[in-house]
């Protein structure tokens, strides 16, 4: 397996002074998909939002988080996103009062680099027809699925090396869980690596490569997904979750 | 006066009233910041015009772009101190340090340029354009031109351009925003130095209108709190339309009843209209910039 294209060791985050994560080391490799999943408070929304340097709350971060070998943890959120580090949230990720089509515009050239892909609008169309179909609605207009796909074709517009994607499946239909994490996997085989929260554990397992699994935010297991995703730990979170 | 004369009156008043806005306008919109310093920062833009015309001998098409920078300069000075607080939105704060900006300008302004009132007088000011019994002054025909000018640009800069892309973005969501890569801080300085740059080029090119004074400002910042909160916040054609409405219903009640009256007419109206329609004359368009 190549370098790790992110790596964090020892990353603790708190919420005033209560600790919501205590993770002691985490990598991912290019073209690697890394599920992350744990019951609702597990803290893998805080994981990917610290690794992007972000938060709608105001969290305490400690901890080196490297992309490229680089230490990063001390950029702005908007300087880790130009480096390649890119966020999807979870919730409100479309624009509501811009049309797809400017929301689908980059606000920064990504330097074209080795590993870096940046896409261009029209591909993003190519990937997802139902934006274009939809591209001169405004975002407030859109449905949670075409909401997501907006999400994700912003973030390959700025060439990611990193996607971070904070639960994506979230109020999708069936159809539309299969068809996004389908997506991801191809963009996993270009050599994107992503860092995937979900609660859909059973829509996880089928696309990543590695499952973490959280609980009250600490690491309880982490294995390839094919031979951890029996254990029984990984089926009480999915019962848990869907409870 | 006859009628028409007040209907010119009025128009050129709400175009005065419009350009003064602007800024204001924008800063509501996308940094959602009020600026209780805006109407010393008019205050400013004049003084800095009039000192460059009269003292400096500078040609007044050039006194405009200096009292800009100056108004622009002092805007970001204003946002670097108040940054932090812009981040949390801690309005509170930001009202108190925004009014304070405006007295300590008040005061400096007073040290420098004397507490006596001035004339600013332009080439554009001193000549009158006659059509039978009605009248203007060139400045007036100028003041009209460049409140369009200024707000079709705006207008056009948001709507179309990159640039406006990004700015209704940040005023939108500007935690989103910052996942798009945008660097919301300097977005928030490039409206904060706009805010100042507009207001003081308003200072420069209404001030010839009327004896200006060191003490001045408070007039101005409460009719653009009426005409921002009027036109719906952050709306730039709303301002527009309601910059433009302010100066009509202003001559108008000047000339038909009593100019003693007109300020507390205009806050009249603007009450009723926000127990009619909360949002102001756009009401419907959410917060953000358009």
């Amino acid at each position: 397996m190549s370098a790790p294209v992110l790596e964090l060791k020892g990353l603790q985050v708190s919420y005033a002074g209560n600790r919501a994560l205590d993770l002691a080391g985490l990598a991912v490799a290019p073209g690697e998909v890394v599920g992350v999943v744990g019951a609702n408070g597990a803290g893998k929304s805080t994981l990917v939002n610290a690794v992007a340097g972000w938060s709608r709350g105001a969290p305490r971060v400690a901890g080196p988080i490297t992309l490229d070998g680089e230490r990063v943890d001390a950029w702005p959120t908007h300087q880790r996103v130009r480096a390649g580090l890119v966020l999807v949230p979870e919730g409100r990720v479309a624009f509501g009062r811009m049309t797809v089509e400017d929301n689908l515009s980059a606000a920064f050239a990504a330097p074209p680099a080795p590993g870096r892909r940046v896409y261009s609008r029209d591909e993003i169309y190519e990937l997802f027809p139902r934006l274009e179909e939809r591209r001169l609605h405004l975002g407030a207009q859109l449905s949670g699925g075409e909401r997501q796909m907006l999400g994700i074709g912003r973030a390959l517009m700025m060439g990611p090396r990193v996607l971070l994607l904070d639960e994506p499946s979230i109020g999708l239909a069936p159809k539309m869980v299969s068809q996004v994490l389908e997506t991801l996997r191809a963009l996993a085989r270009t050599g994107l690596a992503i860092l995937l929260v979900e609660q859909n554990v059973r829509a996880a397992i089928e696309v990543v490569d590695r499952l973490l699994l959280l609980e009250r935010g600490r690491k309880v297991l982490e294995g390839p997904a094919r031979e951890v995703g029996d254990d029984p730990r990984i089926a009480e979170a999915y019962l848990g979750a869907a409870a | 006066m006859t009628f028409l004369q007040q209907i010119i009156n009025g128009i050129v008043l709400g175009h005065a009233y419009a350009l003064v806005a602007i800024g204001w306008t924008l800063l509501l919109g996308v940094a959602r910041l009020v600026n209780f310093g805006h109407g010393q920062m008019y205050m400013l833009g004049a003084f800095v015009s009039w000192w460059a015309v009269t003292k400096a001998g500078v040609p007044y098409g050039l006194a405009l772009p200096m009292a800009m920078v100056i108004g622009g300069l002092f805007g970001l000075v204003m946002q670097r101190i108040m940054l932090k607080a812009t981040f949390e939105q801690n309005l509170v704060s930001i009202m108190i340090m925004t009014l304070g900006f405006g007295y300590v300008l008040n005061g400096g302004a007073a040290m420098v340029f004397g507490s006596t009132g001035q004339i600013l007088e332009t080439a554009l000011s001193t000549r009158e354009i006659t059509l039978g019994e009605l009248w203007l002054t060139w400045q007036d025909a100028a003041i009209v031109v460049a409140a369009i000018a200024v707000f079709v640009s705006l207008k056009w800069i948001l709507d179309a351009s990159r640039v406006g892309r990004l700015v209704r973005m940040v005023a939108e969501d500007p935690k989103l925003a910052m996942l798009a890569g945008i660097n919301v801080r300097w977005v928030y300085y490039g409206v904060f130095a706009f805010e100042g740059a507009a207001v003081a080029f308003a200072g420069g090119m209404v001030a010839p209108r009327t004896p200006i004074l060191t003490s001045m400002g408070f007039d101005e910042v409460i009719m653009t709190f009426v005409v921002v909160v009027l036109g719906g916040i952050g709306s730039v054609k709303g301002s527009y339309v309601a910059g433009v409405a302010l100066g009509l219903f202003t001559a108008l009640f000047g000339a038909l009843v009593s100019p003693a009256y007109t300020t507390a007419a205009a806050f009249l109206v603007l009450i009723a209209v926000l127990v009619l329609r909360p949002g102001g004359m756009s009401a419907g368009s959410a917060a953000g910039v358009h």
